[in-house]
């Protein structure tokens, strides 16, 4: 594999750090009006911060009943089980695909956290809608991006500005949920090529895709090299070789448009191979990391819609807007799980680009822990909107249809048990070879507007086996030692700190002791819970480090309250002694909640404006 | 997809089993439910080897009940929730971490193939598995006394009150009971015990279903429920099963739960 040289992306310290190269700054320019254009650019601007705000402002005020963009147009296309059409143009002549492809193909994909924060004005009102408009197609292309041809790279470009869908067909992992089971089969054909078999009942956009990235079985073994990437026009398949089959209702992404395909002997031109054969489970695993990321990156954005919900149901009616005070532990208990979410998600998002051979791990962890940390946290906010929570009309009803919606985005106990196969065979080298050894990482790992290296799929290795995060805790924890005598939340933070690291002494110790089961097919039972706390663990360091690596900027994020409650509880999780909360702890977080309900400011690191 | 249907709770003695009825159960519906006695299982409990090791974290606190009756009660519960998962999994329960989740739901640290709650009252105790999604089981001595009249402010809907009301009155303790039981049962399935208000939603005593309090339908079938009665109809339990409808794996077992492709591949790619 080649691997491109390294490019840092264009930086400076106005509030528009991520422009493509090329594009130049946009500093100081006027906020462009909230209109689509068409074509590939959709009159996008070129900066990341810029870009989320022209989207946020052009999919408009979601609680606006007129707003055919609002809540009350995407809960009706999910109660009819269609998918928002209206908004789908909308996206589609904003040219929301553009984000997808990246820069050298003519596209605006740059770096994965990016990315995220620009798809999180779609996914902040609707999260199906964000999977069925966009990041599926992701999940395909990126094996292209990562190991295609030039030809077979400018050919998912082309789909993808046009505003075409390239799904994916992935084939059967292990414990299987719907989308995961079933595969298909590419046989050598005699002169060339391949026959392609098999069916699977439920791939989203299967109906109305214009190119397929089918993983498909081509050798009967098992092992590393099982399996092979095709690039797919289904216009370019002979007559009946391919079937689409009908729509798959889902209790979740009601809307969205499952449905099953079936081949029967199809036959397949040999240039449809992406990279080499056998590379499809390598493949799997180098560009899963970036979905791994993306998905909490951005299905953060539905539950700060949710905390908005939970907040307007306790302030309506209330005294000067105040949340009675049985709701203040869930109110900041819950944003403080956002922001700790964020810090892991972006920490995870900007590794791809800065630490491409050794992101693999933390894109598994970010991805065993968030999803469930937010369903906890939808549960727990589901107190706060008592029977709000069951209501359908616009004003609540997006947290019903997140309920219904998440599972499906997280993929469930199949999703975390793909991750566990990354961390898991790791564990007793990272024991033996990394932890309370390796070096910490470069500050900007942990700042979101720092400047990183140029993202790029084909750099994406799995051969790294560093543990910054792990590294950057006991650097922390070290830091904070001396500021323990201050007391207050100094005092607390020095201590969670010094727990978590406590922490993963004994979880090296238990791992270390681990059978090496790398090689070996059998797997020890106990080292899926120490997989578990240990992304626990990184949770907490990727909070340190966020905490940490605040440059003054933001005073509500360099302030320790918000750490202090979020690492409080990612302990309570793992089960280690955590101190008392401080006094004073909570109410500098439940001003901020409250201040950015009140300004319509997003509940996440970047704390942006919102539409409305 | 209407409601799923739930397993009729299964009387298993002792940690020897027989298991047999929890592995058909999960595979054919998705969920199980064991009950049985604190009675009947603290001998084992009590001589069972490397007690601290199959505790866990939970020893401590164990080791700090000072009611010798709570104290051991708590060891059977734990030890009933053990044994049953192990099962599901088909590992040995010392290998089984069990965690508590913010709320205190109890939960498997590492195996998310499995939901599970677990209610105790009396000398009965219930596990309850589901490889769908949530889970809640909660039960009540049957005889226990629940005065409508007084409890209806506290637990019911006005659609629940409009229900009961107009009962015999050995009829509507009954039902309240039922109703209480379901409830317990739902909110536990979410984690929250009874933070969330039990007015904020109900149950139409005749469906069965789950309702928002102004008697709409508070979900899309998603939730299932079912109250039986338990030890001779000693007891009342109720299930509330969600259901995320991604249509898991019938398999549960965690030997085969790590993909053997991805296995193969990070040992190939990751250096010696």
């Amino acid at each position: 594999m080649t691997a491109p040289a390294s490019t840092t992306v264009g930086h400076d310290s106005h509030n528009s750090p991520d422009a493509p190269p090329g594009h130049g700054q946009l500093a100081g320019r006027p906020t462009p009006a909230p209109t689509a254009a068409s074509g590939p650019d959709g009159g996008a601007p070129p900066g990341a911060a810029e870009r989320a705000d022209w989207l946020e402002k052009l999919l408009g005020d979601p609680d606006d009943a007129h707003n055919p963009h609002g809540y009350a147009a995407l809960l009706a296309a999910d109660d009819r089980r269609e998918v928002p059409a209206a908004t789908e143009t909308l996206l589609t002549d904003a040219g929301m695909n553009a984000e997808f492809v990246p820069h050298e193909l003519g596209g605006r994909l740059v770096r994965p956290d990016i990315l995220a924060r620009v798809l999180r004005p779609v996914f902040r009102r609707d999260v199906a809608l964000g999977f069925g408009h966009g990041i599926t197609s992701l999940f395909g292309a990126s094996a292209v991006w990562a190991a295609g041809d030039e030809h077979q790279r400018r050919q998912a470009a082309r789909v993808l500005l046009a505003g075409g869908r390239t799904p994916i067909l992935h084939h059967e992992l292990a414990h299987a949920n719907a989308i995961l089971r079933d595969e298909f089969t590419a046989r050598s054909a005699p002169g060339g090529g391949f026959v392609l078999h098999g069916r699977k009942d439920v791939v989203i956009n299967a109906d109305r895709a214009d190119a397929f990235v089918m993983y498909a079985r081509t050798a009967t073994s098992t092992g590393p090299r099982s399996h092979s990437v095709l690039l797919l026009d289904p216009e370019q398949l002979p007559p009946g070789g391919l079937h689409r089959l009908p729509r798959a209702l889902t209790p979740g992404m009601r809307g969205s448009r499952f449905s099953g395909l079936m081949f029967t002997d199809c036959p397949a031109e040999a240039d449809t191979l992406v990279g080499a054969l056998g590379d499809g489970v390598p493949l799997a695993l180098r560009t899963y990391q970036v979905n791994r990321c993306l998905i909490p990156g951005t299905v953060v954005a539905g539950v700060d819609s949710v905390l908005r919900f939970a907040v307007r149901a306790a302030t309506t009616g209330r005294p000067a807007g105040a949340p009675p005070r049985r709701w203040h532990p869930v109110l900041t208990g819950v944003f403080a799980d956002l922001l700790a979410c964020d810090a892991m998600a972006v920490t995870a998002l900007r590794a791809l680009s800065l630490l491409p051979d050794s992101a693999h791990l933390l894109a598994a962890a970010v991805k065993m822990t968030m999803p469930d940390l937010l369903r906890e946290d939808l549960e727990e906010l589901s107190t706060v909107l008592g029977a709000h929570g069951y209501d359908r009309g616009p004003r609540y009803g997006g947290f019903q249809k997140l309920v219904r919606d998440l599972p499906v985005a997280g993929l469930g106990h199949a999703g975390t048990a793909a991750c566990q196969a990354v961390i898991v065979p790791q564990l007793r080298t990272l024991a033996h070879r990394s932890w309370f050894r390796t070096d910490e990482p470069a500050g900007r790992l942990f700042l979101p507007s720092a400047p990183l290296p140029a993202f790029d799929y084909r750099r994406l290795t799995l051969t790294g086996s560093d543990d910054v995060l792990t590294a950057s805790l006991i650097g922390s924890a070290e830091r904070l030692g001396p500021l323990r005598t201050t007391g207050g939340a100094w005092a607390a933070l020095a201590d969670l700190a010094e727990a978590f690291v406590q922490e993963m002494r004994a979880l090296r110790e238990q791992c270390a002791a681990l059978p090496d089961i790398a090689r070996a097919a059998l797997v020890d039972p106990r080292a899926c819970a120490l997989a578990d706390r240990y992304v626990l663990v990184l949770a907490a360091a990727a909070c340190l480090g966020v905490w940490q690596g605040q440059d003054g900027t933001d005073t509500f994020l360099s302030d320790p309250a918000w750490a202090v409650l979020a690492l409080t509880r990612i302990g309570r999780r793992l089960g280690v002694a955590v101190p008392d909360l401080p006094d004073g702890t909570t109410q500098p977080v439940l001003e901020e909640v409250l201040a950015r309900y009140r300004d319509r400011r997003s509940f996440d690191l970047y704390d942006t404006q919102l539409a409305g | 997809m209407d409601e799923p249907r739930i397993s009729t709770p299964i009387h298993v003695p002792r940690p020897a089993g027989p298991w047999q009825g929890v592995h058909e159960n999960l595979t054919r519906l998705g969920n199980a439910v064991v009950h049985t006695t604190w009675g009947e299982w603290l001998p084992a409990a009590l001589t069972a080897p490397g007690l601290r090791r199959l505790l866990g974290r939970d020893w401590t606190r164990y080791r700090r009940i000072p009611d010798a009756t709570v104290r051991y009660r708590f060891l059977a519960a734990r030890l009933l929730v053990k044994y049953t998962a192990a099962a599901a999994l088909r590992v040995e329960p010392e290998t089984l971490d069990l965690a508590y989740r913010l709320g205190g739901r109890p939960y498997l640290r590492g195996f998310d193939q499995i939901d599970l709650s677990l209610t105790h009252t009396g000398d009965l105790m219930a596990v309850g598995l589901s490889r769908h999604g949530r889970i809640g089981v909660d039960a009540e001595p049957a005889d226990r006394r629940m005065r409508f009249d007084l409890l209806q402010a506290q637990m019911c809907t006005p659609t629940e009150a409009a229900e009961l009301a107009p009962l015999p009155e050995g009829e509507q303790t009954a039902q309240t009971l039922r109703l209480w039981t379901l409830k317990e049962a739902y909110t536990k399935a979410l984690g929250q015990g009874m933070r969330l208000g039990f007015t904020e939603f109900g149950f139409g005593l005749q469906s069965g279903r789950l309702l928002a309090p102004d008697g709409s339908p508070a979900s899309r079938g998603e939730w299932a429920f079912a109250t039986h009665p338990a030890l001779g109809r000693r007891y009342l339990l109720s299930v509330a099963c969600h259901d995320t409808g991604l249509d898991a794996a019938d398999d549960t077992s965690v030997r085969t739960m790590l993909d053997p492709g991805f296995l193969a591949a990070m040992a190939h790619e990751q250096p010696g």
